[in-house]
């Protein structure tokens, strides 16, 4: 049944549209992912510890004496933007 | 905008280190979740100016006690604004009578359910992938980082993607031979192409219908075995278009892929996986406007991401769509 599923979605998927990317060099592989990855200046914002759990981060707030500061966003600002 | 500007900046940093405790979400899952979680955030969110009518966004940046009280609230990324905002919010608090605001004045008990559907937790030992995507501009015989008008867009992007135990154990083969190929699984390889090859360089991105999947080809094949390591190549194209015709399509990825996987054939872990996705994209989505016209140069990278860091337990931002998230290929 799992080959099944390998060998159809294979078949499936070869009836390729024509396409326009060229290949990946192999010898521009890692340059390209050093320069698609964020660089340090990029990632100053993570400077800061951010919680990822309102509730533990209410706690820490809460035994610490501090007040609470939400980076809310429609997508999360430390994921999907 | 707000990694680029507000959170950049030298004496925000400062000013949020020293006095508060900062947490980051995600308002699409936190104003849905039915719990005392999701119940404590719309409590502060509601004495604010945005109160979420018709189920609408709460977003913005909040200063609030542990116990609910709200001290400000700005939805602005220019630092100037910001460090006025931050400073605002302490002097509300020290307006607070310091026996209220004194370490374990307020007591916040345990959560004790969590709303499961909006609240997505990473399956047992699933893998945790970084994927990042960034513009890209070509140069006489290379790439180098793309220029764009729309604040930030040249930056890198964020997201992460979650691989099942049982898939990723699926590329670890017994007495792996040199030139052996390796099936990868076709849901694995959807939910790479609907859900990770996408730009959300601008902002929250459309993610590609089953529809828009034109062609996928992921090869995996042994590269080298030793005792301690088996090295897989992977080698990909995928084209991703938002019509029947791609050449007609408003939105579209053209993309190759190549990329690396290392695992440890005693212990059965994956020690490396670096990926690149290089080709051309095309369009916007619609809350990505602001795209570059035409079709442009656009790179993804992946690697293992380091789960004790908790910014890369964030979900992936298709684990919205549930369960569609783990069957892309259906």
């Amino acid at each position: 049944m799992r080959l099944l599923l390998f060998t159809s979605a294979s078949i499936i998927l070869s009836l390729a549209t024509a396409r326009a990317a060229e290949p990946i060099k192999p010898e521009h592989f890692e340059k390209l992912h050093a320069l698609i990855k964020p660089q340090a200046d990029e990632e100053k914002f993570m400077q800061i510890p951010w919680r990822t759990n309102l509730w533990e981060a209410r706690k820490q707030a809460a035994a610490q004496g501090k007040p609470l500061l939400l980076w809310e966003m429609d997508g999360h600002p430390l994921g999907c933007v | 905008m707000g990694r680029e500007l507000t959170f950049a900046d030298a004496k925000i940093i400062q000013l949020v280190n020293e006095h508060f405790v900062a947490v980051a979400a995600d308002d699409w899952f936190q104003r849905r979740r039915q719990d005392a979680e999701g119940e404590f955030f719309r409590k502060v969110a509601d004495q604010g100016p945005r109160k979420g009518q018709g189920g609408s966004t709460r977003q913005g940046i909040y200063a609030f006690t542990a116990d609910g009280k709200l001290l400000q609230y700005r939805n602005h990324q220019d630092p100037d604004v910001m460090r006025g905002f931050l400073l605002a919010a302490l002097k509300e608090w020290d307006k607070i009578p310091p026996a209220q605001r004194a370490k374990g004045a307020i007591e916040v008990p345990d959560l004790k359910k969590v709303d499961a559907r909006y609240a997505p937790t990473l399956p047992k030992d699933a893998l945790i992938v970084n994927v990042y995507a960034r513009i890209l501009d070509r140069t006489d015989d290379f790439f180098c980082h793309g220029s764009c008008k729309f604040p930030g867009g040249q930056r890198a992007s964020h997201d992460h993607m979650w691989i099942r135990a049982d898939e990723w154990q699926a590329l670890l083969v017994k007495d792996a031979s040199k030139g052996q190929e390796i099936a990868v699984p076709a849901k694995l390889m959807y939910r790479l192409a609907r859900y990770h090859l996408i730009d959300n360089t601008r902002g929250e991105p459309p993610m590609w219908a089953r529809k828009d999947v034109h062609s996928a080809q992921i090869k995996l094949v042994v590269e080298a075995v030793t005792l301690s390591e088996v090295r897989l190549k992977l080698t990909g194209a995928v084209l991703l278009a938002s019509d029947a015709d791609p050449k007609a399509a408003k939105r579209g990825f053209d993309v190759s892929l190549y990329g690396q996987i290392c695992y440890e054939p005693v212990k059965g872990k994956i020690t490396k996986l670096n990926v690149v996705a290089v080709g051309e994209h095309w369009g916007e989505g619609t809350f990505t406007g602001g795209a570059r016209p035409g079709r442009n140069p656009f790179g993804m990278a992946f690697e293992l991401a380091d789960p004790s860091r908790s910014a890369d337990r964030v979900p992936p931002q298709g684990i919205r769509e549930g369960d569609g998230y783990y069957s892309a290929h259906r």
